[in-house]
């Protein structure tokens, strides 16, 4: 007989008789559950976070910001510059043939969450090209702020997570409140923010200077020479790069240290489950002493007797994470989250349920090799002989 | 005591489950320290936050350098239920590189009053104020840039320049001072009058933050929103904020780290108690016999009970001691390995969590040890000691 017909064989003997050992092996199962339950939770925020960060930057369109910028709110672009930065080789051209680009404002803007704590968000600035910009822009309700007018436009998702985001409320701005007029989605990280007229954000606020410029490129190869014209031009002193790329870099910023605390907690976690599964399949090993010597007596292989403890080991532990996948899955995935000034779906994709379900293989690897070595090592008679 | 030797017995019976099993429960209790902990050490933030006590900042613009005219700190002082007003301008920059960033406070005379629960002693505040260039820095501020009493201390700020136009601002070291628990950085104490006279003209007279104490701790919320109202319709529009509401625990960043912590917490404890509930039923499924025999020569239902709770505590307690022990080991390196202004304090491994580690020890014992202790207590002796049971 061949040894995957023996493992397939001794495998089969193992699940059927699963049921004999029921609680025993739930405390693999239950345990995985914990494990991937805290661990895919955790995780949902940072991955949820990653996905809107990415989803609001577009490999189409590129960004200046001021050299060394790690935000756009520590960057600065004066007035004099834009004119250099538009005229650039490789920005596509709006119908009335002036260059796709719209030189913007970032502030922080004081927000009070549902529960009362005072938070931050973000007020942009648009200027006669910001939607044609942006193909992903809707208006929702109301209407558009007009340009030069004080008028604010909201997020749909401002409102789920901030007080007084509703159409016809006000925000404090220097100099007397805004009106919100009407209420827009992106579909993206823009939908917890705040948007109004450039010029008129940037006169009221005091600000000299843009944040950035936000092109749209001619095409996706025209950014190798856009980027050389302006950074080829030492009066400049700015940093074009891809939007996509300029959130993937801010995202990592932002979520790598969340990701370390979690995967630091999913490592405990999973350690003590480990325990558990040495424990398990020891205890398994041992009630099975008699049953696998009979095995071994009437010709199975170590090896396969061996291989099938790891795979009872594994099923276990896979079902485990897979159950506490589908407790993080239900209770996170698409619901809205904030974390600091972002506002975003939790996601529990389904790249980390297979990270979970290989932890588990993981844990049921290390957690079934000792034992089943054990099982697969134990003389045949003395085991035969043990009551 | 006469119990101990059977429970040994009992436990060592099968080292390799009992090992196992302390090593599980130990995990989850460090997980359970460091998780309490972090919860213990925004308990002590929040209680140490006084109610009376309160912020307020531009609402646009970082504050950095300084926004907000003086007057403005003159007008809160003059409000109703304001008892004391201090300037408070900010200084960030780095050393050297910009890298490490460091953030200097400067403060003015009145800011003894208001933050008077500081552990700054008056000759300290009085040096401070006599010396203009003179610094307070807290030990993890002293122990990050290596300095001592009577260094100098060197800065570089690109936001806060010197009426000479450089960026350079050098200090005297005059004490270092306790480190408080919200500021989990550390901090660092100078001199208001000082940057404000060394920054150029136009920029003098500029302040980053009022803080202030209201006069009845009851009414400061109240008063925080009366001093957004009055400002709402100004150049400067003030974000202001009690210090309460600023260190709550319900909201770091938008998360609730007391939930968070718990749920992590109790899963880890979750996963124990099965593992410790299924150690403890087969140990008595494997002894039940034994156990008939007790109960045969006298051992009452108490008796047994007690014999099968105690087996079940002794890897529960030993390992909650040893989680917790760990956990307060890796509390005190936590703090170095946080990036700086992230702002999550350390840990508090405190005497009282162990005594609540060794509580919910005891109940993971308890509710493992329950559904044996029942089989126990119903047990036909007669059937258990022939082995039909």
């Amino acid at each position: 007989m061949n040894i995957l017909r023996q493992i397939e064989i001794v495998s089969l003997i193992n699940f059927r008789s699963l049921k004999l050992r029921l609680w025993r092996s739930l405390v693999i199962v239950v345990g995985m559950t914990c494990v991937s339950g805290v661990l895919l939770s955790m995780l949902s925020l940072t991955e949820g976070m990653h996905k809107a960060f990415l989803d609001t930057g577009d490999p189409g369109r590129a960004l200046v910001v001021s050299a060394g910028s790690q935000s756009e709110g520590n960057s600065a672009i004066s007035r004099d510059k834009i004119r250099f930065i538009l005229d650039a080789p490789g920005i596509a051209k709006a119908p009335d043939g002036s260059p796709l680009a719209d030189p913007g404002i970032n502030s922080g803007v004081p927000v009070t969450r549902l529960n009362g704590i005072k938070a931050s968000s973000i007020l942009r600035g648009f200027g006669p090209k910001g939607i044609m910009l942006r193909p992903e822009f809707h208006l929702v309700s109301g209407r558009l702020f007009r340009a030069g007018t004080r008028e604010l436009i909201v997020g749909v998702n401002a409102k789920t997570q901030f007080q007084g985001m509703n159409v016809g409320d006000k925000v404090i701005l220097p100099d007397g409140e805004w009106p919100i007029v009407g209420s827009f989605t992106t579909g993206d990280l823009l939908d917890g923010q705040l948007i109004g007229d450039t010029e008129t954000v940037m006169k009221a606020i005091r600000r000299p200077a843009y944040n950035s410029v936000l092109v749209r490129l001619a095409s996706p190869a025209a950014f190798p020479a856009f980027k050389a014209a302006l950074t080829t031009n030492p009066a400049l002193a700015v940093d074009p790069i891809l939007q996509s790329d300029w959130y993937k870099k801010i995202s990592e910023g932002q979520t790598t240290f969340f990701n370390v605390i979690a995967y630091g907690i999913g490592i405990v976690m999973a350690v003590g489950a480990l325990f558990g599964c040495l424990n398990t399949m020891y205890a398994a090993v041992a009630a099975r002493g008699r049953e696998i010597a009979t095995l071994r007596a009437i010709g199975y292989g170590a090896f396969a007797v061996a291989v099938s403890v790891i795979l009872e080991a594994a099923a276990l532990a896979v079902a485990g994470a897979l159950i506490g996948a589908a407790f993080a899955w239900t209770l996170y995935n698409g619901t809205e989250g904030a974390f600091g000034s972002n506002v975003f779906k939790l996601t529990v994709s389904p790249l980390l349920i297979g990270m979970a379900v290989l932890w588990a293989v993981a844990v049921a690897l290390l957690g079934g090799l000792l034992p089943s070595i054990r099982a697969a090592r134990r003389p045949v008679v003395e085991a035969l002989r043990a009551t | 005591m006469r119990y101990l030797p059977l429970i040994w017995t009992a436990v060592m019976r099968k080292p390799m489950r009992t090992l196992l099993t302390l090593l599980s429960v130990a995990v989850a209790f460090i997980l359970f320290g460091l998780m309490f902990g972090l919860n213990a050490s925004f308990d002590i933030v929040v209680a140490r936050a006084r109610a009376d006590r309160i912020f307020t900042g531009a609402r646009f613009g970082n504050g950095n350098g300084g926004g907000i005219p003086i007057a403005v700190a003159h007008q809160i002082a003059a409000m109703p239920g304001v008892k004391v007003v201090t300037a408070v301008n900010f200084l960030p920059g780095y050393v050297q590189d910009s890298k490490y960033s460091v953030f200097l406070v400067m403060l003015d005379e009145n800011a003894r009053k208001v933050v008077e629960d500081w552990p700054i002693p008056a000759e300290v505040w009085n040096a401070l104020h006599k010396d203009r260039t003179g610094i307070v820095m807290s030990k993890i501020q002293a122990a990050r840039w290596h300095k001592k009493v009577g260094d100098t201390f060197t800065m570089i700020s690109r936001a806060v320049k010197r009426a000479d136009g450089s960026n350079t601002w050098t200090f005297k070291i005059l004490a270092i001072g306790d480190d408080l628990p919200e500021q989990s950085n550390g901090y660092v104490l100078g001199n208001y009058d000082y940057i404000d006279k060394a920054k150029p003209l136009a920029d003098q007279g500029k302040i980053s933050e009022v803080d202030l104490l209201a006069n009845d701790p009851a009414t400061a919320t109240e008063l925080a929103q009366r001093i957004d109202q009055a400002f709402a319709n100004s150049a400067t529009p003030l974000n202001t904020t009690t210090d309460k509401m600023a260190r709550s625990s319900k909201d770091f960043n938008g998360l609730d780290i007391k939930a968070i912590t718990r749920g992590i917490a109790l899963a880890g404890m979750f996963m124990v108690l099965f593992l410790t509930g299924n150690g403890i039923a087969e140990s008595v499924r494997e002894r039940f016999a034994e156990f008939a025999t007790l109960k045969t020569i006298g051992f009452s239902d108490r008796a047994v009970t007690a014999l099968v709770v105690l087996e079940a505590a002794l890897p529960c307690i030993l390992g909650a001691a040893l989680g917790v022990g760990i956990a307060a080991i890796m509390a005190h390196q936590l703090p170095g390995l946080m990036p700086p202004g992230f702002g999550l304090p350390p840990p508090t491994v405190s005497p009282v969590l162990m005594l609540w580690a060794a509580a919910s020890a005891f109940v993971v014992a308890l509710l493992s040890a329950a559904l044996p202790i029942l089989r126990l207590t119903r047990m036909d002796i007669a059937s258990a000691l022939s082995g039909r049971a």
